[in-house]
């Protein structure tokens, strides 16, 4: 589904990314664990292109989305991406931040739109917020129509950055369940995370990065099992 | 003291009959005040789209991201930008309209139409900036949110991000739409026949001065109050997203 070559990112000198190359197959959890810093966010932010590569290639479903030609709004079109400080537009309604780019990007009619809007919130349970704004909602309720706006484009894949970080302790579990949902639906999904219970139960496979790097990777089990590298095992140490 | 006291409101009475009543010269004032809220209101529309062009260009200069191609077009465009900025900002209005009037337009008789390209010119360099700012006021996470779903620059930008700008803009906006309703008096000096224009011809024809210019001043000041409260509303409105 996506296949990541030599992927290298700098902000001026600082070198974020080293070389990193990834496969990662439809259906497949991903989840991305490692202290702040390691470049794992700007990682995935490199997957939709919101951080633009400085070398490498990413190729998603056949196609080299790193090539300047390609239009990046239709690729992106297909990838959701749900944030750590949700992002929802304060500016409109709970149903319009969830029609507007289906709508506009021509993917359905806004009868069509609203109804699906409607079938969506109605799955995280938040039928009677379609007319409120986002300010009259918790972090929890916040994160679930972000992660409900994503969904609407119909995408192939979905990224998550940290998606319960900014949240208050007791509207974690709301959130991950709404992705552990979502990964039971069978949906391919990369999640930077520190929720290790999350990655343990749900990711297929885990990536620990540091420095810039991947240094281990493997099965939840593997990984939070039996450690290999040192930073690693100091880092489980200090998390679990 | 109080004999020269009830002199002067014995004399005031005939004073304002000649500078407002004698030969319908309320309907002057009047006019004056047609025109004065038309170039207003023109120079601030020509204003806001010159400068809405200049903010949207500057902002998506400044926002490019470090380490990627420079894009030349951008480049020349925002060098011009900031020139226009600098050299509008930079110089005071009375000698653009000036320059407009002499050197650039002298040919020109109709007056209003050189303040009108003056005042809009002059405009558009203030309202450029308030403009930059209130795009810069606005989350960097919500136009990526609106990207990462599809949505093109013009579409987040015009659904997204210049809604909420213009929420924050407002009040520097009203401010732009005060001072520039003031500043269209300076048009009189150029022979813009605005309010100013019309209080002090009559007050050189009745050789009282007094009485025309005490009421232009009571008219911007009325107009500017109501104004405030005109806008007062407005932003009460746009915040209702914000009620919790």
């Amino acid at each position: 589904m996506i296949d990541v070559k030599n992927l290298s990112k700098s902000f001026g000198d600082h070198l974020v990314l080293n070389d990193i190359s990834q496969h990662i197959d439809p259906g497949e959890k991903v989840v991305i664990i490692g202290p702040s810093g390691s470049g794992k966010s700007t990682f995935l932010r490199c997957l939709n292109l919101l951080e633009i590569p400085t070398q490498g290639t990413i190729t998603f479903q056949g196609t080299v989305i790193t090539d300047p030609k390609v239009k990046i709004d239709q690729v992106r079109q297909q990838m959701g991406m749900v944030f750590q400080h949700f992002n929802l537009f304060p500016n409109m309604t709970i149903r319009k931040n969830i029609t507007l780019a289906p709508v506009r990007t021509g993917l359905m009619k806004q009868e069509e739109a609203d109804a699906q809007a409607d079938t969506l919130l109605q799955r995280v349970g938040l039928t009677d917020k379609a007319d409120a704004y986002p300010s009259q909602l918790s972090g929890g309720q916040k994160q679930r129509v972000a992660i409900v706006r994503a969904l609407a484009m119909k995408p192939q894949l979905m990224l998550f950055d940290e998606p319960t970080s900014a949240l208050d302790p007791e509207m974690v579990g709301e959130v991950l369940d709404v992705m552990k949902e979502l990964a039971r639906d069978g949906m391919t999904m990369v999640v930077v995370t520190h929720e290790m219970g999350f990655a343990r139960e749900v990711g297929s496979r885990v990536l620990f990065m540091a420095d810039g790097l991947v240094l281990e990777e493997g099965a939840p089990e593997a990984v939070f099992g039996s450690p290999k590298h040192p930073r690693l095992q100091d880092f489980l140490s200090k998390v679990l | 003291m109080f004999q020269s006291l009830t002199d002067w409101l014995i004399r005031i009475g005939p004073r304002l009959q000649r500078a407002f009543i004698e030969g319908d010269r309320w309907k002057l004032y009047l006019q004056g005040l047609g025109t004065t809220l038309e170039l207003t209101v023109i120079a601030l529309i020509f204003g806001v789209l010159l400068g809405l062009v200049v903010a949207v260009i500057r902002s998506a200069h400044d926002q490019q991201r470090l380490g990627r191609k420079r894009n030349p077009p951008l480049e020349i465009l925002n060098v011009l930008c900031q020139i226009y900025t600098t050299v509008i900002r930079g110089t005071p209005m009375l000698v653009q309209l000036f320059i407009w009037t002499f050197v650039i337009f002298p040919a020109q008789r109709n007056k209003v139409l050189v303040a009108f390209i003056g005042l809009g010119v002059n405009s558009g360099a203030y309202v450029a900036e308030i403009i930059r700012g209130g795009l810069m006021s606005v989350d960097a996470g919500q136009s990526e949110a609106g990207r990462s779903l599809g949505l093109g620059y013009f579409d987040t930008m015009r659904f997204i991000v210049i809604p909420q700008a213009f929420k924050n803009i407002l009040p520097s906006l009203g401010n732009e739409f005060i001072t520039l309703f003031k500043d269209t008096s300076l048009a009189q000096a150029i022979g813009g026949a605005e309010m100013l224009y019309y209080a002090s011809t009559i007050g050189g024809r009745t050789f009282d001065y007094m009485p025309p210019l005490i009421g232009i001043a009571v008219m911007y000041l009325s107009v500017v109050i109501i104004f405030t409260w005109l806008q007062g509303k407005l932003e009460r409105r746009l915040r209702e997203s914000d009620r919790r």
